[in-house]
C-alpha cells in the first residue's frame, strides 16, 4: 500500500481537512470549531489549550490505517487519553447512533407493506446491538475510567489508600480486559445482512446511506477500540505495577 | 449469428505471419468481426493480459512457446482465469491437460467447426453457483440456532455428534459472513427458515 504522507504540527488545519474529510469527526472530539482559518494545527491547539502531540498522533492514526504509534501514545498522561476517549463516547451515542437509527426509521416509514416486516427486523437487531454498546461505554465512564484516574492520581502524589490498593488486588484492569468483548462483530453481521440479503426495498439511497454511516461508525470503533486495548490497558497495567511496587516498599 | 451480437476481443499469439493471417481470415469465414490484438511472444501476451479486465478470446500458436507449453498455458490462465484460449498446433504435441486444441493437420471442416464452437460456448457459460447457498443440512442446523438451542440441544435433536454441529455453524458462518446468533436469527427469518411467531412461542415455554 501507498504510504501516505503524516501530518505535522506546522500542517494548516485546513489542509488537514481538505486532505482527509475522514477526519472532520475527529476534531469535533477536540472542541475544534470552524473558522480556524489559515492556522497551522499547533496554533489551533494552543489556542484552544489541547496538547498538539496528542492531536497530531490521533489524527495521524485516523488518516493513516497503517500508522498506530502505540508507544507514543502509552506516554501521554491517562487522563488525556481517557478525555479523547470519553468525548468519543459521547460521539457514538449522542451523534453517531442516533443518526444510523433514523435512517432506519426513516426507510421503515418509506417500505412497501410486504418490505416492512424486514425493516423491522433490522431495527431490532440494531436496537440490540445499540444496547449492547451503550451499556459497554457506560461501564467505561462510570467504572473503569475513574478507575483509572484515581490510579494516576494516586501515584503522581504517592499516596495509595486501602480502598485502591484492594481494588487492584482484586478487580484489576485485567479483569475489565477479558470481559471487552468485540463490539464490532454484530456491526459486521448487519453490514452482511444488509449487503448479501436485504430484499430489494423502494428507498435505495437511504439504505446506500444507512451503509456507508455502518462503514464510518465500524472504522471509526475500530480505532477506538485500538486506543483502548493497546494503548490504555497496556499502560494501566503498567501503573498498576508501579502503585504495587510503591506500597510493598513502603511497608 | 447470436455471437455476431458483441464485439469480441480476439488475441492472436503468433510468430508465423502466414499462421497469423490464416487466423483472420478463418475468423472472418466463420462471421467473426473482432477487435484484434496481435502479439509475438509469450511475454508480449503476459503484458497485455495484466492490462486487460474484459475476457479476451485467445488463439495461442504453438511457435511462441518454449519447452514449456502446458507450464506456461496453465500460468496464462491463473493469470486470467476469465478469458478462453485454444491452441494450434503439431498433431505430434500431446497435451495431457485439459484445453482446446486444434492441429494443424485437420481438414476444413473441422477447423472451422472447432473455432465456431470456441466462441459459441463462452456464452452457455453456466452462471456460477451461488457460494452464499446453504445445503438442506445447513438449513436445519440454522434453524435450531435461530431458536436458540444450544450446540448440545441441536446434536441431539438430530441425531449428529456436537463436532458435526460445530462443523456446520462454521460453515454456516463462513458461507453467509453472520457470526453472531441474532444475526443469523435475523437471517433465518428474512429468508422464511423460521416464523417469529414460532419462535416466540418456543422462547415462552
Amino acid at each position: 500500500m501507498k504510504k501516505k504522507l503524516l501530518f505535522n504540527s506546522k500542517s494548516r488545519l485546513a489542509d488537514i481537512i481538505h486532505a482527509d474529510y475522514r477526519l472532520i469527526p475527529i476534531l469535533g472530539r477536540f472542541g475544534i470549531e470552524f473558522g480556524f482559518g489559515n492556522k497551522t494545527i499547533e496554533e489551533v491547539c494552543i489556542e484552544k489549550e489541547i496538547n498538539v502531540w496528542f492531536a497530531l498522533e490521533i489524527i495521524n492514526s485516523f488518516h493513516d490505517s497503517n500508522y498506530f504509534p502505540k508507544k507514543s501514545l502509552q506516554n501521554f498522561p491517562a487522563k488525556l487519553i481517557i478525555e479523547y476517549l470519553s468525548n468519543t463516547h459521547d460521539y457514538y451515542l449522542k451523534v453517531k447512533i442516533p443518526e444510523i437509527q433514523e435512517y432506519i426509521d426513516k426507510m421503515e416509514r418509506a417500505v412497501k407493506p410486504e418490505n416492512y416486516k424486514n425493516i423491522t427486523l433490522l431495527n431490532g437487531f440494531f436496537s440490540e446491538y445499540k444496547e449492547e454498546l451503550r451499556l459497554h461505554l457506560e461501564n467505561e465512564d462510570q467504572h473503569v475510567f475513574p478507575y483509572i484516574l484515581s490510579i494516576e492520581n494516586a501515584l503522581n502524589q504517592k499516596i495509595i489508600d486501602d480502598q485502591l490498593y484492594q481494588k487492584i488486588l482484586t478487580n484489576s484492569i485485567e479483569n475489565y480486559e477479558r470481559n471487552h468483548e468485540d463490539a464490532e462483530v454484530k456491526l459486521n453481521d448487519l453490514k452482511n445482512l444488509i449487503i448479501k440479503f436485504m430484499p430489494p426495498v423502494l428507498c435505495k439511497e437511504l439504505c446506500q446511506n444507512l451503509l456507508i454511516e455502518i462503514f464510518r461508525l465500524e472504522s471509526d470503533l475500530g480505532i477506538h477500540t485500538n486506543i483502548e486495548d493497546k494503548v490504555l490497558i497496556p499502560k494501566v497495567k503498567l501503573l498498576e505495577k508501579r502503585l504495587l511496587e510503591i506500597r510493598e516498599n513502603k511497608l | 449469428m447470436k455471437t455476431n451480437y458483441r464485439i469480441k476481443k480476439v488475441v492472436i499469439a503468433s510468430n508465423n505471419y502466414i499462421y497469423t493471417l490464416g487466423i483472420k481470415t478463418i475468423l472472418s469465414v466463420i462471421g467473426i468481426k473482432p477487435e484484434l490484438f496481435d502479439v509475438e511472444s509469450v511475454d508480449e501476451l503476459r503484458d497485455l493480459l495484466k492490462e486487460q479486465i474484459f475476457p479476451l478470446f485467445l488463439i495461442l500458436n504453438e511457435g511462441i512457446f518454449n519447452n514449456n507449453i502446458e507450464q506456461t498455458i496453465s500460468e496464462i490462465k491463473r493469470i486470467s482465469p476469465d478469458c478462453p484460449l485454444i491452441l494450434l498446433k503439431n498433431s505430434q504435441t500431446i497435451i495431457k491437460t485439459n484445453i482446446k486444441w486444434i492441429n494443424y493437420d485437420e481438414n476444413q471442416s473441422d477447423i472451422l467447426k472447432k473455432l465456431d464452437n470456441f466462441f459459441k460456448e463462452e456464452n452457455q457459460k453456466d452462471p456460477k453457483k451461488d457460494q452464499t447457498i446453504l445445503s438442506d443440512r445447513e438449513k436445519d442446523i440454522l434453524k435450531e440456532v435461530a431458536l436458540g438451542l444450544s450446540n448440545k440441544e441441536i446434536a441431539d435433536k438430530l441425531f449428529i455428534s456436537i463436532n458435526t454441529v460445530i462443523t456446520h455453524r462454521k460453515n454456516i458462518t463462513e458461507k453467509l459472513g453472520i457470526k453472531t446468533i441474532a444475526g443469523l436469527t435475523v437471517y433465518a427469518i428474512l429468508n422464511n427458515y423460521i416464523d417469529p411467531e414460532q419462535e416466540i412461542l418456543n422462547s415462552d415455554s
